[in-house]
């Protein structure tokens, strides 16, 4: 069997971003997404839980996430959720999109030296 | 706060049930978590967005869904791709002919005059009597336009104008001959047309003896200029007179009664040397009926209110008039007619043609869509073990349904496209086979996307309607015997009035109903439309000239045509030779009230005569005996016209009969609107093309005619001995006394009438062709239910075998149930197809004709119903043979 590419899924939707750079950590679930997302932005970007969960599934059936059967301390465990993790194509791609992004902003650092100088 | 939660968890609740199963608790949980959290930092907005955001989703996810159920039966219908082809095929057959029906008659009858913005309102005059539009003289449009209370304008027009018209201005040219209309100065102020380049007449603007000027529609300006952009103010020569293009019509008008589309319009206060209609002063002329009112009703205005008042001016106008016939009808003696459509329809006939082309439409679509359901039936009978293997393993019914359904919808659209692609070559088809007629006829014919609005549509409902019991049927199955390796299945039992069976029943009848109405029309059709000629019609040539439109005047005119008979007989070969204002057996719709001049009791009633202007030796060169009395001769040709002097007619029997009754007609005198007529010959009765055969009066060619020929020219009748082909010497002689003489229609006879007859024959073999698809639906339908049923019976038949039934004995068996309901099918589809027919003919008259030549026809009573038994009984009886053929011992070990 082949291996997917992870090219495929550049440059990657806003939103998938978002969920796979909060399970990049580790495992987490939806609504630990949600709250991870608005901190990390300083509330900016709030994804509307339709709108996550909708994704989700999409990133699970696209096989770049996938449901954890680890569950964190029991003190920390709610026993209601579902833990997500990036599998090892997710990780792949994730890798790549920043890749993307950091040249993108390498590009834009250059450009301004030239406008500056 | 509350109320948010409640609007999110409903909507929550409202999910796909896969999306559920995968994130529905965790769906509700995070929104709930968040809501206070929302709300505090972002307050009411906060949870509108909220809301909003799970609102959006919901439809999203459904069509997610769809798209794998698509996927998913898509796989399914390329892994039975015979399945796949046979249901596309109906489908696409039953849409594409549906489409057809509904852009070629639908649109044509009921879409708005395109670029009139005032369609909803135009109404023309109709003749109580005669159900032909009224024609009056302009002096009755001036006394309507005074009824500013009712109308917002009324104008006049003549449609099918005929224009020789040089594009170059420059006299040599040679001139094409283009149809047009003369109007008055208001006519696009009524109909609500404003001109796309330049502009368009106006009372103000357009007065009488202004220098000439013509209007073009889109057409003219893009076939004949090229869609040149100096159109404007370029000079045309119009029948050999200048006139200066003011103004281009909005793309796709073709002037009021667009089915004779106008390229060209003219106004009416033009000098009468440019159009010969307009000579002898007919705009102040009482007796001149020749204008087409077109009036829009005022803002609130009724037809009915607008009618009664119409009909007491009209009668008040009448009495004042010494031309007109004295009538004593009682009732309305005009009506009004709704004319924001390319073909005004008589209110009475509207729900009629409406009901019919509904129930065509609905005839040929349920026809399609049984079809598809009953396939759909037996392939779900072959798919139970798929399906329960589904069930079993946790699949909602719901999920499984809707996954049929899909592929009932996918099916249905691949259909729809097949379809569409079918109406597109019917349509092009269409506009080729189109019947020759002077006037150019058009009726509406191409693709547009309210025709794609309409298949898809249709394509959709379909789909989903008839795949849903269908669906429903193959998920009520016992698991435990469909789970059972050999798949030998527990279907649902044989019901008499089961779904399955009252389908085919359906079927049956509405296939048998189809092929009869299409019977009865294509009999109806063929029957009457063969012409009899009593010579070979190839040695006929036909040509047209119009000395007027060429410059000609009258005087000059009658000189010429006293001149080209001997011209024509120098030429080798040619016998004989007529005139008449049309070429022989055409097909003539407007009837001319007339009534007998005599003592007794019939002059007092109106009958409806054809009125055909021939010259003289007419009959003779058709070789046509008169049955009495005497044909034109060249005296009557020449014979001065006025009012008070009767001038000779002949009349066919038919006439002759209606007219004057029993006894002979001869030296009996009759009058029209503007003559009186005294019977000098009787001919028999003729059919024309169309093969209608009706009351026919011939006049004689006169100078009048000569000085305004009508819209085709005079037609010329030329016959030949010669085995050669005459017509270029004769067109050579023609050039030779004038090279200015335009020769327009030249033909032999045989090639006009062969001409006439393909389209016919074209109209015939769509409508068998409707017959036969409809048949051979059937005989699909029938043949996959047979084979279900032998599926059904399977063990059964095995045991009978195994107990020793003969082969004849098991297809008796199978075949007892399909003949069963052939025989109901039938019976109900005699009986439909006999109603539907009467109700038809009974309301609207473009089909009596051909129906009732139809209906009384034994071949197709007794036929129709013994074809459609045998085809049908032979798609049972191959099932039914491999039911003899089941191996009693393979089929009793799968149990």
């Amino acid at each position: 069997m082949t291996k997917p590419n992870p090219q495929r899924f550049i440059p990657l939707k806003a939103q998938w971003f978002q969920i796979m750079l909060s399970l990049a950590g580790g495992e987490q679930h939806g609504y630990g997404i949600m709250q991870e997302v608005l901190e990390r932005t300083h509330g900016k970007v709030r994804l509307w839980p339709a709108t996550l969960y909708g994704s989700i599934k999409r990133l699970i059936e696209a096989d770049l996430i996938e449901e954890s059967d680890e569950r964190p301390a029991p003190e920390l465990d709610d026993a209601r959720r579902r833990y997500y993790r990036l599998t090892a194509l997710g990780r792949r791609v994730l890798d790549a999109e920043c890749e993307r992004l950091q040249e993108l902003v390498r590009t834009i650092r250059v450009k301004q030296r030239m406008v500056t100088q | 706060m509350s109320l948010a939660s409640r609007v999110y968890r409903r909507l929550a609740q409202a999910f796909p049930h896969e999306f559920k199963v995968a994130c529905g608790t965790e769906l509700i949980q995070a929104g709930e978590d968040a809501l206070a959290d929302v709300a505090k930092r972002q307050g009411t907005a906060g949870l509108i967005r909220l809301i909003a955001d799970i609102a959006i989703r919901v439809p999203v996810e459904y069509v997610a869904e769809m798209r794998g159920d698509l996927r998913y039966g898509w796989r399914a219908l390329r892994k039975s791709p015979g399945f796949a082809l046979v249901g596309i095929i109906s489908m696409g057959l039953g849409i594409g002919l549906t489409t057809n029906v509904y852009s070629s008659k639908w649109a044509t009858l009921f879409r708005d005059l395109p670029g009139a913005a005032n369609a909803k309102r135009l109404v023309m005059l109709q003749e109580s009597t005669e159900g032909d539009l009224a024609r009056a003289s302009y002096y009755y449009v001036e006394r309507y336009r005074e009824q500013k209370r009712l109308f917002n304008g009324v104008a006049a027009f003549e449609t099918g104008v005929p224009f020789n018209v040089t594009l170059s201005g420059e006299a040599s040219g040679k001139p094409e001959r283009v149809f047009g209309q003369l109007v008055s100065a208001d006519y696009f102020a009524v109909l609500g047309v404003k001109a796309q380049q330049g502009r368009v007449f106006s009372p103000d603007v357009d007065k009488s003896g202004d220098a000439a000027v013509a209007v073009i529609s889109d057409r003219f300006w893009r076939n004949r200029l090229h869609a040149s952009p100096e159109a404007l103010g370029q000079t045309l020569r119009l029948n050999g007179q200048l006139a200066t293009i003011v103004g281009i019509t909005p793309k796709g008008f073709q002037g009021a009664l667009a089915v004779n589309p106008s390229e060209l319009f003219v106004p009416i206060t033009a000098p009468a040397e440019l159009a010969p209609e307009l000579a002898n002063d007919v705009l102040h002329r009482r007796d001149a009926k020749q204008f087409l009112p077109l009036l829009c009703l005022a803002p609130g205005v009724t037809m009915e209110s607008a009618e009664a008042a119409l009909d007491g001016i009209t009668r008040e106008l009448d009495e004042q008039d010494s031309y007109s016939l004295r009538r004593t009808e009682k009732g309305r003696r005009i009506t009004l007619l709704f004319a924001g459509t390319s073909i005004p329809i008589p209110q009475k006939v509207k729900p009629a043609l409406i009901g019919f082309f509904v129930a065509l439409m609905g005839l040929i679509i349920t026809l399609a869509c049984v079809n598809l359901a009953n396939i759909l039936i037996a392939r779900g009978a072959n798919r139970r073990k798929e399906l329960a293997i589904r069930l079993s393993v946790g699949a909602s019914r719901f999920r499984i349904v809707r996954q049929l359904i899909s592929e009932g919808v996918l099916l249905s659209l691949l259909g729809g496209l097949t379809g569409l692609a079918l109406a597109y070559v019917l349509a092009r088809l269409n506009a080729h086979f189109s019947a020759p007629t002077i006037v150019p006829v058009e009726f509406y014919a191409g693709l547009d996307w309210h025709a794609g609005v309409f298949a898809f549509a249709l394509a959709i409902v379909c789909g989903v309607g008839f795949s849903l019991a269908p669906a429903l049927q193959a998920t009520k199955a016992d698991l435990t015997p469909a789970l059972r390796e050999g798949s030998a299945l527990q279907l649902p039992g044989y019901q008499r009035l089961g779904l399955r069976n009252l389908l085919i029943v359906i079927q049956v009848a509405a296939s048998l109903m189809l092929l009869l109405i299409t019977g009865f029309l294509v009999l109806g059709i063929a029957k009457s439309s063969s012409i009899q000629t009593k010579f070979d019609p190839r040695t006929m040539y036909l040509l047209s000239l119009d000395p007027i439109r060429d410059g000609y005047t009258p005087e000059k005119a009658q000189v010429l045509f006293e001149k080209l008979p001997e011209i024509f007989k120098s030429v080798g070969g040619v016998s004989s030779v007529a005139f008449a204002d049309q070429p022989p057996f055409s097909t003539e719709f407007e009837p001319t009230p007339m009534a007998a001049e005599d003592s007794s009791q019939s002059s007092k009633v109106l009958q409806s005569v054809v009125e055909e202007t021939v010259g003289a030796r007419y009959f003779a060169t058709l070789d046509e005996a008169l049955l009495a009395g005497r044909e034109f001769d060249e005296s009557d040709q020449r014979a001065q016209t006025s009012a008070a002097k009767a001038l000779p007619a002949i009349v066919n029997e038919s006439a002759a009969h209606k007219l004057f009754g029993a006894g002979s007609a001869l030296g009996k005198r009759v009058r029209d609107d503007k003559q009186s007529y005294e019977v000098v010959g009787v001919v028999r009765d003729m059919k024309d093309v169309e093969g209608l055969s009706q009351s026919i009066m011939y006049l004689p060619l006169t100078r009048r005619d000569f000085a305004r020929p009508p819209a085709g020219g005079i037609a010329i009748l030329v016959r030949s001995d010669a085995r050669t082909d005459v017509l270029r010497s004769i067109e050579n002689e023609v050039s030779a006394v004038d090279p200015r003489l335009n020769i327009f229609y030249a033909q032999t006879l045989g090639e006009y009438l062969d001409r006439s007859r393909s389209a016919l024959e074209f109209s015939v073999q769509t409508y068998g062709a409707i017959g036969l698809f409809g048949l051979v639906l059937a005989a699909i339908g029938l043949a996959g239910v047979t084979a279900y049923g032998v599926a059904q019976r399977r063990k059964e038949i095995a045991i009978r075998t195994a107990l020793g039934a003969t082969k004849q004995q098991v297809l008796r068996l199978v075949l007892r149930e399909g003949a069963a309901l052939v025989m109901s099918g039938t019976l109900f589809g005699f009986l439909g197809a006999i109603a539907l027919a009467k109700i038809v003919s009974a309301l609207a008259n473009m089909f009596v004709d051909a129906l009732s030549i139809g209906m009384t026809d034994p071949r197709l009573l007794a036929g129709a119903p013994l074809l459609l038994a045998a085809v049908a009984l032979l798609a049972c009886y191959v099932p039914a043979r491999n039911a003899a053929k089941i191996d009693p011992l393979r089929a009793l070990r799968q149990e």
